[in-house]
């Protein structure tokens, strides 16, 4: 070893981050090691400790959260008859974002591929089952991915719900707002066309 | 359509080129590994964004070099339109008129080109493997659609082939899963196969046609596309039924027996398979049948003739095949033969076209130049 054995641990600790290579690993460690104060130091390792302490998966929507259930569930002023099953916990922020939807969410934590090794069981179908035996729920809005992956998932639950009373719809792909078709890739340009609405119709 | 100019830096063999082009017919000669194909493939490149030989774009790279730029001029509708490609370890640039489009489906599509290669026999003789990568190649040129859904489609099979590899290990199946990715498998594969129908009945129409006269009216060539689903109704409810009948076999075989991975063309000459009983120059005919065919299916698709590219055939081609070809090109369609050796070639040919003589990756426009190195 070329590096102490403590800065050989943070690199190593450091590579095993999503998107950090062996080269930026040594980098951010020497940074942590020469240039970074004390209590900056300090105050990252105590944010690491903190999360995964302290925090949680949400037992109803698998939300990550400090008090289960998360502030979600809880709100009592929320729509509880709507939920919109999303692939990750960053779906369901972009969705808060928008600060229109007041129904509940359902985080799956993944999609199913088996490529990847990865099941219905492994994702968060079973918790979603078992919450709509127990709540009264009339709409499941479902919001993954229009990856190929994320569609499998969306058909796959809408398959299990097909013979309940509850309506389960899927989000519409097409054309971002504010964009010209002239910027549009031709798939999605396809998608908007088969998704087209009605406006008016002359032939009733 | 027409190329007016290309410049090469660090490509293949080329250190720097900058070439212009005045006539239809442009003949590079010049002995084995001089550049001669190489310059081919960057023409090619710079249609497709691919390169005809190989997937791997570093390949094409100078081998000492950091990166690689292929450009050209193009003379389209009365206008010139600049197109450029660099590649480099980190990834590939393409520009059009010096903006960088993002995605290469913006890009593709500007020009078309058909290429004929010695290789090419195989879309007779080689296995169906080559037949499916030709129908890919040539729709995919004009149908940026049929390239995702393609994509598309080779996903959900690996992750089906997956699952029942699975479902054999454990001896377990959800079939609300498999009902899934089959229902997905069957939409894509249905529209796929409307597509390569569509194709081949246009390609079977034009290639009849040429081949008939390369034949001097001695031959009938039929193309037949051979889909895997064997159905007369390739509707989704259809396909997806005959899906749902291989579910069993698919599990104790533990892969997806059908779909349109396992399609092929059949080529009859006479109502006899070319493939199996075909002589040489009989399956060699329908390759060419089917390469020359290609240049009026691209001007129906897009309204423009595509550029063609000959890499090594001319001079194995005998003067009635020579004259069909003359007679394809039309003096409309900008044609890049290569050839080792000019004797074999027509006179007529020669006389409409412009000679350029290629030594270690140097162009010459006259023959005596590169001899007179020897001196």
């Amino acid at each position: 070893m070329y590096y102490p054995d403590t800065i050989q641990k943070l690199i190593e600790s450091f590579s095993k981050l999503p998107g950090i290579g062996p080269k930026s690993a040594e980098r951010l460690a020497l940074h942590v090691a020469t240039k970074m104060k004390e209590e900056d130091a300090l105050s990252f390792a105590k944010g690491l400790i903190s999360v995964k302490r302290d925090l949680m998966h949400c037992s109803v929507c698998g939300n990550l959260t400090d008090k289960n259930p998360c502030s979600i569930c809880r709100d009592s002023h929320r729509d509880r008859s709507v939920i919109a099953v999303v692939e990750e916990i960053k779906d369901l922020i972009a969705m808060e974002k928008m600060r229109e939807y007041r129904g509940l969410y359902h985080v799956l934590n993944g999609v199913i591929s088996p490529m990847n090794g990865i099941g219905p069981q492994d994702i968060n179908i079973p918790s979603l089952l078992e919450r709509l035996k127990n709540e009264e729920v009339k709409e499941i809005i479902l919001a993954t991915n229009t990856t190929i992956e994320g569609e499998s998932t969306a058909l796959y639950i809408a398959k299990l719900l097909e013979n309940t009373d509850i309506k389960v719809t899927r989000i519409a792909r097409g054309l971002p707002v504010g964009g010209g078709l002239e910027y549009a890739d031709e798939v999605t340009l396809l998608k908007a066309l088969e998704g087209r609405r009605e406006i008016i119709n002359n032939n009733k | 359509m027409e190329i007016k100019r290309l410049k090469l830096h660090s490509f293949r063999n080329y250190q720097e080129l900058d070439i212009s082009f005045n006539k239809k017919i442009n003949i590079f000669i010049g002995n084995n590994a001089q550049g001669k194909t190489n310059l081919l493939e960057s023409i090619y490149l710079l249609a497709i964004s691919k390169s005809h030989k190989t997937y791997k774009d570093k390949e094409l790279i100078t081998f000492t070099e950091k990166f690689s730029r292929v450009g050209a001029e193009l003379l389209k509708d009365d206008s010139v339109i600049r197109l450029e490609i660099i590649i480099s370890p980190q990834g590939k640039k393409v520009f059009i008129n010096d903006v960088e489009k993002r995605r290469i489906s913006e890009y593709i599509g500007v020009f078309n080109v058909v290429m004929f290669a010695p290789e090419d026999l195989n879309i007779v003789k080689g296995d169906p493997n080559y037949r499916r990568k030709f129908i890919d190649v040539e729709i995919g040129q004009t149908s940026p659609i049929y390239i995702h859904e393609l994509n598309q489609y080779n996903k959900i099979l690996r992750e089906r082939n997956e699952f029942l590899k699975l479902a054999q290990q454990t001896k377990k199946i959800d079939y609300h899963y498999l009902d899934v990715i089959t229902e997905q498998l069957a939409k894509l594969g249905a529209s796929i196969t409307k597509k390569r129908a569509t194709f081949i009945e246009k390609l079977n129409i034009y290639a009849k046609k040429l081949h008939n006269h390369i034949s001097n009216f001695t031959e009938e060539l039929d193309i037949k596309y051979q889909s895997n689903y064997q159905q007369q109704d390739i509707s989704f409810d259809n396909i997806l039924n005959l899906y749902k009948e291989y579910y069993q076999t698919d599990f104790h075989k533990a892969t997806t027996q059908i779909g349109i991975q396992r399609d092929d063309i059949k080529f009859y000459i006479n109502n006899v398979d070319a493939s199996l009983y075909g002589s040489q120059g009989q399956q060699r005919t329908v390759a060419l049948a089917v390469k020359l065919s290609l240049i009026d299916f691209i001007k129906e698709e897009t309204s423009y003739y595509p550029i063609v590219l000959l890499d090594d055939v001319l001079s194995e081609l005998d003067d009635q095949r020579q004259t069909q070809l003359l007679d394809c090109i039309k003096d409309k369609v900008q044609t890049f033969v290569t050839t080792t050796n000019i004797s074999g070639i027509k006179e007529d040919l020669l006389k409409k076209a412009d000679i350029f003589y290629i030594k270690d990756a140097k162009v010459y426009e006259r023959e005596g130049d590169h001899y007179g190195e020897d001196k």
